[in-house]
């Protein structure tokens, strides 16, 4: 313990002492980073807050159904912290070089495990963890929940969110055992399509379709406020993620006696899972690390060498300094499976959100505000995904460079030329994937809204692209190699609070021609396309300047010295 | 020509480099020595822009560094003391993709590749992935992509680090041949041994200021002055400051 204490000294200290200088540039960052932190988090406290207000209100959907809807929210979340919580732990416990120095010091493995286990878990679900404490403190408030009860849920949030974390690197531990006999890609590859499916089954169990249908059936028969368990498949009960919900309803009942039998669950669950953890780590880390090592070095032993159709040896018609950068990113990008998986990942969401999105027109027909909402939702979910494409593609490029970047920065290559090389191809993928996306969830809508929202979108996609790269640029760390942590880093929560601001702005901007057209539709009257151009020229003059100003703090980021 | 006038460099209120001039004339093989920390590395990321000067020019053929960062880049071939490359390509896609920087065409840069591998004796590890390499064999793939576009000057920071002594003997002679046919070397080291056998000329940096630069004789004729090896003059050289 003591040994364990004493690292954890050191790791605080170099983390505490991140810029040895305090500088000017360094405070209004710092300033900066505080202001954005703190504007997100009264935003998001104010919106959920609004949405609670807009379901239990405005839609009457009672305390019951929106309890259901939490949990469900809370099951992505789990998942999502555990499926992160697996990816990072993978780089901070198998390939991080502080890894290498501390198993040549007489520490062993287990405390190792440990270590790093704690640091996985804060890296990996910091900025998540921000996102829901910011709403879940709309949610006090507009419940009126004391300090008691804000801690009784804090006390059920904590260990459910340790048990995501657990459970991630419990799962990690066995697949680089499996890897050993199956191979690396395989392995992935199952856990992957086995994620995909829990997702689609835990959806298909416990849709919220049927379940809203099934509720509203009985009305009003039944109190909607009051716990209505029976119309729950019985499995989704044994959920931690519904263990949280029930929970904060209990809370928001005044119903302690009830509350404490989840509390006990929620805590026994992390308990238990974290003891697997540890015994798993202690039993295996360091077998799996020499596993993983020897795995990693069969690959490199047997990997054919064919070359790709983009080969540098090939003659290409592009400029020598475009082909150079833009084969080299290429090839890096396919080398690396974390990029590849992801892409496809995301790849897959998108297909499935377009198909969905894609029938929708008439949802909320008879109340034009609800259309608007329902119609500016969806709008914000495509923004959402642009965003996300944008922060896990756009923002790690400056810093994946890396160390050797000396070599493009001591070659005669313009910083725009550079710019340009970097941007070209990831841009145009994500610009058309938006275009796509706003075209599919708008061409039921009529010709209008959707030259409308396509214009918009283009907009907004550059905008945020510019906002990524820019930000990427005033955060680069040229030591980190692995894109998934650079894109977890504190720097891209920051780009990604940017990113929420102007699409706030863009919602705001939006509502008024939106719901104008929905209610000239519904009331058949004249809409006047003077509405429209109201808001698309601020929307065309704000995003320009976004994208100016944040290529211009790219480039002089790139001048920087290295 | 490469012309260093009253080249500053601050980070904070540290001076790493203090005003120093310096001028290394065609074909001079130039020993740039000094103890840790001295400015040597920091001089030469200057030279060669990856760290901009806090005053002074930098002139190389009369032309302003910092002014025409792009024309003199051209003529730089540059050797850093950490040879980092992209470890997911392999040895000739770097190759390649650095000839690329330098507009090179395609059917030239092949020719100029192999070339290289010639020389350098690299062909047997030229197709595997940099992430498999030694130190000195990433040394030995960032010399020749330092080499392709023909480069009149080559600035080249520690060049024997992590270098077995066939490479080392193999780099050496490269360099003298290299240096006989025109090239300019600037070469910050710290191996005396090295700057005795091939150096024509020697400057010695302490604390950021320049505190010996002449040839090789002269600094041999001083060493005998004071009865000293290169390695006691060195240190007490350095010591004195």
């Amino acid at each position: 313990m003591k040994q364990i204490i004493h690292i954890l000294k050191f790791k605080l200290i170099s983390y505490i002492r991140l810029e040895s200088q305090f500088t000017f540039g360094y405070f209004v960052k710092n300033i900066g980073s505080g202001l954005i932190y703190f504007a997100f988090a009264v935003g998001a406290f104010f919106f959920s807050q609004n949405l609670i207000r807009f379901l239990l209100v405005d839609i009457n959907i009672g305390l019951f159904l929106l309890h259901e809807f939490i949990s469900m929210i809370f099951f992505i979340f789990f998942m999502s912290v555990n499926l992160g919580n697996i990816i990072v732990s993978y780089s901070t416990l198998y390939k991080s070089d502080e890894v290498n120095f501390l198993l040549t010091k007489p520490i062993s493995p287990s405390k190792i495990f440990f270590l790093k286990f704690l640091d996985n878990y804060f890296y990996s679900s910091s900025t998540m963890v921000m996102v829901l404490l910011s709403m879940l403190a709309g949610y006090i408030f507009y419940f009126k929940i004391n300090v008691i009860g804000f801690l009784l849920l804090l006390l059920n949030f904590f260990p459910f969110m340790f048990s995501a974390g657990s459970l991630g690197v419990i799962i990690l531990l066995i697949i680089i055992r499996f890897a050993n006999r199956f191979g690396m890609r395989k392995v992935f590859a199952t856990l992957g399509v086995s994620y995909f499916l829990i997702i689609l089954l835990f959806f298909e169990i416990n849709s919220p379709l049927s379940l809203v249908n099934s509720i509203l059936k009985q009305f009003p028969y039944y109190d909607r406020n009051t716990y209505l368990g029976e119309f729950l498949p019985p499995i989704v009960k044994w959920l931690p993620n519904n263990w949280l919900s029930q929970s904060a309803y209990r809370i928001v009942k005044n119903d302690i006696s009830g509350l404490i039998g989840f509390t006990y669950m929620q805590i026994a669950l992390s308990i238990l899972l974290f003891s697997i953890a540890l015994y798993f780590g202690h039993k295996w880390y360091f077998k799996t690390w020499l596993l993983n090592s020897k795995i990693t070095s069969d690959q490199n032993a047997n990997r054919k060498k064919t070359k790709p159709f983009f080969s540098f040896e090939k003659v290409s018609i592009l400029k020598s300094q475009t082909e150079a950068v833009i084969k080299r990113d290429l090839l890096l990008f396919l080398r690396e499976s974390s990029q590849v998986i992801h892409s496809l990942v995301l790849l897959f969401l998108i297909v499935i959100f377009v198909l969905s999105v894609s029938g929708m027109k008439f949802v909320g027909f008879g109340n034009f505000y609800l259309q608007t909402i329902i119609y500016l939702s969806v709008f914000l979910f495509n923004l959402f995904f642009i965003s996300t494409l944008s922060l896990r593609f756009i923002f790690p490029l400056i810093s994946l460079e890396g160390l050797a970047f000396w070599k493009l920065k001591s070659a005669p290559v313009k910083v725009n030329s550079f710019i340009k090389h970097k941007l070209i191809v990831i841009s145009s993928i994500i610009l058309i994937i938006s275009v796509g996306l706003s075209f599919f969830s708008n061409y039921k809508f009529g010709f209008l809204l959707t030259i409308f929202s396509l214009t918009v979108t283009l907009f907004a996609a550059a905008a945020i692209i510019s906002i990524n790269f820019g930000m990427g640029g005033i955060f680069s760390n040229y030591k980190e190699k692995n894109a998934i942590r650079l894109s977890s880093s504190q720097g891209a929560t920051l780009s990604f609070l940017s990113n929420i601001v102007y699409m706030l702005f863009l919602i705001v901007m939006l509502f008024k021609p939106v719901s104008e057209l929905f209610l000239s539709i519904m009331i058949k009257k004249y809409f006047d396309l003077t509405v429209f151009l109201q808001a698309l020229i601020p929307i065309i003059i704000i995003s320009t300047i976004i994208i100016y100003t944040y290529l211009k703090i790219a480039y002089r980021s790139l001048q920087q010295d290295f | 020509m490469l012309e260093l006038k009253n080249l500053e460099k601050k980070f904070g209120n540290f001076v790493a480099v203090n005003k120093i001039n310096l001028k290394i004339n065609k074909s001079e093989l130039f020993g740039f020595l000094g103890p840790n920390g001295a400015g040597k590395t920091t001089t030469i990321k200057m030279i060669v822009g990856l760290l901009s000067p806090t005053s002074g020019k930098i002139f190389l053929d009369n032309i302003d560094v910092w002014q025409k960062p792009l024309e003199t880049k051209m003529k730089i071939g540059y050797i850093p003391d950490q040879p980092f490359v992209y470890d997911k390509l392999t040895g000739r896609e770097y190759l390649y993709f650095s000839g690329g920087l330098y507009n090179i065409a395609k059917d030239i840069l092949k020719i100029k590749i192999d070339e290289q591998i010639e020389s350098l004796k690299i062909g047997s590890w030229i197709d595997k992935r940099t992430e498999e390499y030694s130190q000195g064999m990433r040394q030995r793939i960032v010399i020749a992509s330092a080499f392709l576009h023909d480069p009149d000057f080559i600035i080249v920071d520690e060049p024997m680090i992590g270098l077995d002594p066939q490479s080392a003997f193999l780099v050496k002679r490269l360099f003298e041949d290299k240096s006989r046919n025109g090239i300019t070397i600037f070469m910050s080291t710290h191996s005396l041994n090295v700057v005795e056998e091939i150096c024509t000329n020697v400057s010695i940096i302490n604390k950021g200021n320049i505190i010996f630069i002449d040839t090789i004789d002269k600094l041999h004729d001083l060493k005998k002055e004071k009865k000293n090896n290169l390695e006691e003059l060195f240190i007490q050289l350095t010591n004195e400051e």
